[in-house]
């Protein structure tokens, strides 16, 4: 007898499907259509802000998702064993040897790759190793590098951090005018962060959705829902899509239902997916009515950019996401998570590609469980490169976690 | 400082306390105990001039494994937090981080003793406003470990500290200069224990110790030239096995080799400014950027400068700035005929794996 279907599929995921696909063709033929019309494309990381690029015209293509797609399809280590023979450490981050991969062996890729850049933007608000990725992108391409430096936030964001993030924002406006032939008009930007902030207001209220008992979402709902809103953010098709998307998560909520059915436990999650296992690591905890409720990553994107000077909220923003901060501002988000959407334990994957987010894991779980009295369980895996990932060892860590749970 | 160290010439002195490495602080500084700090990127300066000595946290023993860092961190940090962890720095005046890699924000974030500070400078060194940026963190850098020391900031003092250094960045670079000429651990051993001991007494005894040094230089004869680079090495493994197996160490670009103390403060100049500036002009790490050729450009011209016979890049495992620069610029160095071997080791030690990968590179040459 065929086991009982716990997890609840949203109707959105096709009309998710539909608009990653037009954008990722649209993309894919951006030269035929971009060039007659003076656009540039744009490889960015996902914590640039985008809406100074859109505002010129600027198309962009994300690494970072495709990263994750190469991941989610399992070509990662195909494509990662490619960048390694050409020199680059397998201890590096998958998603970068994944895209570097993917730039020497479009054949071995999905959809042949991305195509090529105009120019490169990157933030290392996220990690250092974008910067790096990012340099070798551009040794590669032969494009403009645009980089856009925002200090590490220990404690609080301070003005002279925020004044040096500002003049580089104003340098980077000035180098896209010069490179598109184009002065930034000051409506056209207004209408990008309203774009912007629209769709992050409304992925903000689709994870507040979420306090609701039951979840209406699981967590790899959120992973799989969150392409949009990195890739889309600042454009109408992103405000369309979680629009809809938010009346349906909303219309669950209405109807009671439950992304996992008989939700016994509710679980905080923390780090980037694992791609390759979106759904089967996930069905482990689902199939004991464990819903993972929320979690500190897709929550990155759910921060509006403050009113006042735009320029200047711009930089306040993007530098004082999530993982740019220190230990304290970590511990505080998640103690504040589990108090908000009564959250029994949590799961934190400590991920071998991404260093900032997981050195400072064992001190956040410390901490955490100190001062909320829940329990937190470690994994070890990668977000793309399934050939460190031990199926077993991982496992048998979550049954003894949810057995716990059960008390 | 032990009596035995007391009574050494000033050559023995030095290589006393660079073979000491990360172990037994206590023993440098009988009369306080002096400011730990991570990678060079940390201003000596601001440390002297409230009367502390600065101290570079070096690893006595890189097999450790604390259970506050995952295993894919590099040895350096994980051997340093089992050590903080067993209370080994626990009497230290305080502990700097220059912020550099994920790594070092990462374990500044966990170092488990309070009196920690962690200076953010800019990574993109030429960006607009990255002076101006990293001036106003060393102002407030200072203001706070002023309050630390309890002491106000003294300019005057400060620009003693800035003297002091530049007085042993330039002694460092006459040693450099010898380099080609000296047995390649003694010079590695000499320019580490002006990380890790008392800066006067440094000075005192670098200055003392070149005459003698150049009177024992001599010509490398036969020895294939090399240039390394990588991190912060803690010990003179490398450079004893180099020597061993008939290489010569003639232009080193390690954290904790001659890059560490190269430039000078202008003395002319607003202190913070100046040092900011300093830092804007040397050769930058692989955790800066200046310009995408930066990096290639100065090893090139290194190279040539010193006529390398070849080039190794150490990668410390887990270390991702040095993995991600060790491909460009080994792309570069190839492209200009200069051999060129990745080495990526565990810890500064290295071990048989690391000697059989040496001696086939130099067999190459």
């Amino acid at each position: 007898m065929a086991a009982e279907r716990r997890y609840l599929p949203l109707q959105s995921a096709r009309y998710l499907e539909r608009t990653m696909k037009k954008y990722y063709l649209l993309t894919r033929y951006q030269k035929l259509w971009g060039r007659p019309l003076g656009r540039p494309l744009a490889w960015i990381t996902s914590g640039a802000p985008v809406e100074i690029l859109r505002a010129f015209g600027v198309d962009v293509v994300y690494p970072e998702n495709y990263g994750a797609l190469c991941g989610a399809r399992r070509v990662a280590p195909e494509l990662c064993k490619v960048a390694e023979a050409a020199g680059y450490s397998p201890d590096l981050c998958s998603y970068a040897r994944s895209s570097l991969g993917a730039v020497l062996r479009p054949d071995l890729a999905p959809m042949g790759g991305l195509p090529s850049p105009d120019l490169l933007v990157v933030c290392n608000n996220i990690c250092g190793t974008v910067l790096k990725w990012y340099e070798a992108l551009a040794a590669h391409f032969q494009v403009p590098l645009f980089i856009l430096d925002t200090p590490f936030v220990a404690e609080e964001l301070d003005d002279a951090a925020v004044e040096y993030v500002l003049e580089q924002v104003r340098s980077l406006i000035a180098g896209l005018e010069r490179l598109t032939g184009r002065r930034l008009r000051s409506a056209e930007l207004s209408r990008r962060f309203e774009l912007s902030n629209e769709a992050v207001r409304l992925w903000g209220e689709i994870r507040s959705l979420c306090h609701h008992r039951p979840s209406p979402l699981n967590v790899p709902d959120l992973f799989v829902h969150m392409a949009p809103i990195v890739v889309l953010r600042g454009t109408p098709a992103a405000v369309a899509y979680y629009r809809r998307l938010y009346d349906e998560v909303r219309e669950r909520v209405r109807q009671g239902q439950a992304a996992v059915a008989g939700e016994r436990y509710r679980l905080l999650w923390d780090n980037i997916a694992i791609w390759y296992r979106i759904y089967n690591f996930y069905k482990e905890f689902s199939a004991r009515g464990a819903c993972f409720v929320t979690d500190t990553y897709t929550g990155g994107w759910a921060a509006e950019l403050a009113p006042g000077d735009p320029l200047e909220s711009l930089a306040r923003t993007y530098t004082g996401i999530f993982l740019n901060r220190g230990v304290d501002f970590r511990v505080r988000q998640m103690v504040d998570l589990i108090r908000d959407y009564q959250v029994d334990g949590f799961v934190m994957h400590s991920n071998r590609s991404c260093k900032p987010y997981s050195l400072i894991q064992e001190e956040i779980r410390r901490r955490v469980v100190n001062k909320t009295g829940v329990p937190g369980l470690i994994i070890e895996a990668d977000m793309a490169d399934s050939r460190v990932y031990a199926e077993e060892p991982v496992r048998n860590r979550v049954q003894a976690f949810l057995e716990n749970l059960g008390g | 400082m032990t009596s035995s160290i007391e009574q050494a010439g000033p050559v023995q002195l030095l290589l006393k306390v660079g073979a000491s490495g990360g172990s037994g602080w206590s023993r440098l500084y009988p009369e306080g105990p002096p400011f730990g700090y991570f990678c060079s990127y940390w201003p000596e300066e601001l440390v002297l001039s409230l009367g502390w000595e600065p101290y570079r946290m070096l690893p006595a023993s890189a097999n450790a494994t604390p259970g506050r860092l995952p295993a894919f961190c590099c040895s350096l940090a994980r051997a340093c937090l089992a050590a903080a962890e067993a209370g080994e720095y626990r009497e230290l005046a305080g502990v700097g981080f220059g912020h550099t890699c994920d790594t070092i924000q990462s374990l500044a974030g966990i170092w488990p003793h309070e009196r920690t500070f962690l200076l953010v400078p800019p990574v993109a060194l030429q960006a607009p406003g990255a002076l101006a940026y990293h001036t106003a963190q060393l102002a407030s850098l200072w203001r706070r470990l002023a309050g630390q020391a309890g002491k106000e900031p003294d300019p005057a003092a400060l620009r003693r500290a800035i003297r002091l250094t530049n007085r042993i960045r330039a002694l460092a670079g006459r040693l450099d200069e010898m380099r080609p000429r000296l047995p390649s651990p003694l010079v590695s051993a000499i320019l580490r224990a002006g990380q890790i001991m008392p800066r006067e007494a440094y000075a005192a005894a670098l200055e003392a110790a070149l005459p003698e040094l150049a009177g024992a230089a001599a010509s490398p004869q036969g020895r294939r030239r090399l240039l390394i680079s990588g991190p912060a090495l803690e010990n003179d493994g490398l450079y004893e096995l180099l020597e061993e197996l008939g290489a010569r160490v003639v232009a080193d670009d390690t954290c904790t080799g001659h890059r560490h103390f190269t430039g000078l403060v202008a003395e002319d100049e607003e202190p913070l400014a100046a040092i900011a500036g300093r830092y804007a002009s040397i050769p930058a790490c692989p955790c800066r950027f200046k310009h995408l050729d930066d990096r290639p450009d100065h090893l090139a011209a290194l190279a040539r400068d010193r006529e390398a016979d070849g080039v190794i890049l150490v990668v410390r495992k887990y270390c991702d700035p040095h993995a991600w620069d060790a491909v460009s610029v080994a792309k570069r160095l190839r492209g200009e005929g200069l051999p060129v071997l990745v080495l990526e080791m565990q810890t500064a030690t290295p071990g048989e794996q690391e000697r059989t990968r040496v001696q086939a590179f130099l067999e190459c040459l």
